[in-house]
């Protein structure tokens, strides 16, 4: 069971941990020395500073709202998939490509082997994990996703490049371990999106955690996930982290039909939105899980990464899922 | 490649299969971004954002006509999303949360319907004639002179439909648009009268872009008694002495599975996505189609630009199947998944490729 996994690496949590997905908001100094420093205005060292002034603020500051496992916030990246592939040899950086509305990236371009640089995210867990006693959770993103977001001009087919990928994000698992971390988060948001390909993400994501010591998290979002459910549970992870509230909890309907068998991290505030819930509609989000899922197996945290929110809004979405999580503990 | 590039006429056309991206790297390709955050941060007006908008309109067409296009778009550079766009002009549709769209890494806002969709303004009327106007004030290349067309896209009554929610009035009534088929008879009713506007203001060509439908062929039924709604505008525009041709396109998934019925819907083109099945090309080359083709075989998806000659051969296969020899030539979706620079790369080998065909 994942509770005793969890014992086992000498983790002890609270009934619903609380946690959230990996992003917080870049404070305005932040925002504005990343601008700077593209136009090579500052260096790398100046902005590394800032990167680290902002991460302990929101170290600080998840741990004075009570949060349990805690993130970095990234404040060092920008794209989940980016961040990765201008470290990683192989990639080369693609030009802009929109997400969503005016929202924008540079979507990385696969044009030769992919291989291991060496410790891509260890200096940034060990200088978070440096400011608290809590767990800080090692941030990754999944071969598989960072295959589909990547476009492919070096491989022959998905499989193939998912798999070399694989191999890449394995090794920064096991330095990741070898540094201390406990919990890893390995984010496939793009699991479900072709569920033809299910067994490419079910064989990369095992070769990534096989046989190694640490509790896995995977976050996935905005996916249909009946189509690749209860199949999703063979994902070599110990706990799926889920947006469940900007679906209305219609997740909830498919785990009634096929029990969910893993840990759950469960989204219970949208983060796509400006508006706060109320406390009350968050707990009955909670209750409503709770009529399906075992207690012992549900942590509580935010749909998504909170990255596109105002600072003061993070704050309070994170502020309200560590309040309802409470209230249920006693 | 010998015939007449007129897009009404035999021969192998490039087109756009619709969107182009509406930023670039470069500073100057970045004003509608700047443009749309100013207005957010109510540093400027709409009419600052219309202004941005208008210029990479101008952009759009403009890299098109430099590759060679006949059959152009204004690139759906106005475009919050293939459905949130539409669906935000009727009447009764609010918008609600983001959802991924298809296998992309691209997300919509989805519809929520509280009563029947009425169309009250042009949905994209509009922006076809600005388009036009734009592609006027553009020099024309003497090889194309007479045979250029803007061609509107409007995202199908289906695929609006099954991307959209009922808003559960919950008061007890009943919810006539909880059902997959009221919405789409909805939003059909919606775009036929988009259809009789385009056809009133001189759209020779429209596209409907109907991807979900070979997502979930289940559906087809449905679909079809929709489409049915689109035809019937498009000959009551015949009937009042401008028929407009209706060009069905999918992408997205393997369109192989409906390949026969869908050239047999009775639009006047039909435009498949060639990238998810290498299959396909063998298909449509042994069934034949009664109809003119969009032959999506250049990815819209991949960065990687497809061998010209290569592409040449298997329309050299595909072109003679097609009744009277008329195609068109497009990526295999809109262009906006890519990076600016490659997505006019693509459209430099759309004529690189015609250049290879010898059929």
């Amino acid at each position: 069971m994942s509770r005793e996994k969890l014992e086992h690496l000498g983790l002890q949590l609270p009934l619903f941990p609380t946690t959230s997905v990996g992003s917080f908001p870049k404070p305005d100094y932040l925002a504005r020395a990343r601008a700077d420093f593209a136009k090579g205005k500052i260096a790398a060292d100046q902005l590394r500073d800032l990167e680290r002034k902002a991460t302990t603020f929101w170290i600080e500051t998840q741990e004075k709202l009570g949060v349990d496992v805690l993130v970095d916030g990234e404040m060092y990246r920008g794209d989940m998939v980016a961040y990765f592939a201008e470290r990683l040899p192989g990639f080369t950086e693609g030009g802009l490509v929109r997400a969503y509305g005016n929202r924008y990236y540079h979507k990385p371009i696969i044009t030769g082997d992919v291989s291991w640089p060496g410790p891509v995210t260890v200096d940034s867990w060990q200088f978070a994990q440096g400011l608290t006693k809590k767990p800080v959770k090692g941030m990754l993103t999944g071969a598989y996703t960072i295959m589909d977001w990547s476009f492919n001009e070096h491989y022959p087919d998905r499989r193939s490049t998912a798999m070399a990928l694989a191999a890449v994000i394995r090794k920064e698992v096991e330095a990741l371990i070898a540094a201390g971390c406990k919990i890893i988060q390995i984010d496939e948001p793009a699991l479900s999106v072709r569920p033809e390909e299910l067994p490419i993400a079910l064989e990369a994501m095992e070769h990534t955690t096989k046989d190694l010591n640490a509790y896995f998290i995977t976050h996935a979002c905005y996916g249909e996930f009946e189509h690749i459910y209860p199949g999703m549970l063979d994902l070599a992870v110990d706990n799926f982290d889920l947006e469940m509230s900007n679906s209305d909890l219609d997740l909830l309907e498919i785990f009634r039909r096929h029990p969910f068998t893993k840990d759950i991290s469960f989204g219970v505030v949208d983060v796509h939105s400006h508006k706060m819930e109320g406390r009350e509609a968050v707990r009955r989000r909670v209750e409503s899980a709770l009529t399906i899922l075992p207690k012992e197996k549900v942590w509580i945290d935010p749909d998504c990464g909170l990255k596109t929110r105002t600072v003061d809004e993070a704050i309070e979405k994170l502020r309200l899922c560590v309040e309802v999580a409470k209230s249920f503990r006693v | 490649m010998s015939s007449s590039h007129d897009p009404m006429l035999p021969g192998l056309h490039l087109a756009n299969t619709g969107s182009y991206p509406r930023i670039g790297d470069s500073l100057e390709l970045q004003i509608l971004r700047r443009a749309t955050a100013s207005l957010d941060r109510g540093e400027r007006n709409t009419a600052d954002l219309l202004d941005a908008e208008n210029e990479m309109v101008r952009r759009a067409i403009a890299d098109q006509l430099k590759a060679g296009l006949e059959v152009i778009t204004d690139g759906q550079i106005r475009w919050y999303d293939p459905i949130s766009h539409l669906a935000a002009k009727l009447a009764n549709v609010k918008i609600a949360g983001l959802q991924r769209y298809f296998d992309t890494n691209f997300y919509f806002r989805q519809p929520v319907i509280s009563g029947t969709p009425k169309r009250s303004e042009p949905l994209v009327a509009k922006d076809f004639s600005f388009a036009r106007n734009a592609l006027g004030h553009l020099p024309t290349p003497k090889n194309l002179a007479g045979k250029l067309s803007i061609k509107p896209v409007l995202t199908g009554p289906y695929t609006l439909a099954k991307f959209s929610l009922s808003a559960h009035t919950g008061n007890g009534a009943v919810d006539p648009f909880s059902s997959l088929e009221e919405r789409t008879i909805a939003y059909a009713d919606a775009l036929a009268a988009e259809i009789v506007e385009l056809a009133q203001i001189g759209a020779s060509v429209i596209q409907i872009d109907e991807p979900a439908i070979i997502k979930y062929p289940e559906d087809w039924k449905i679909f079809e008694k929709a489409v049915t709604k689109l035809i019937a505008a498009r000959d009551k525009s015949a009937a009042e002495g401008s028929r407009p041709e209706l060009a069905l396109y999918v992408y997205f998934h393997d369109p192989a599975p409906l390949y026969e019925k869908l050239v047999t819907v009775p639009v006047d083109i039909v435009g498949l996505d060639f990238t998810y099945n290498p299959k396909l090309i063998d298909l449509v080359a042994s069934a034949g189609s009664p109809k003119p083709l969009g032959l999506g075989l250049v990815d819209g998806r991949n960065t990687k630009l497809e061998d010209a000659g290569e592409v040449a051969r298997q329309i050299d296969r595909l072109l003679p199947k097609i009744q009277r020899g008329r195609a068109y030539l497009n990526s295999s979706c809109g262009l906006e998944y890519l990076p600016r620079d490659r997505a006019f790369a693509k459209l430099e080998l759309l004529a690189k490729i015609r250049a290879a065909v010898v059929a």
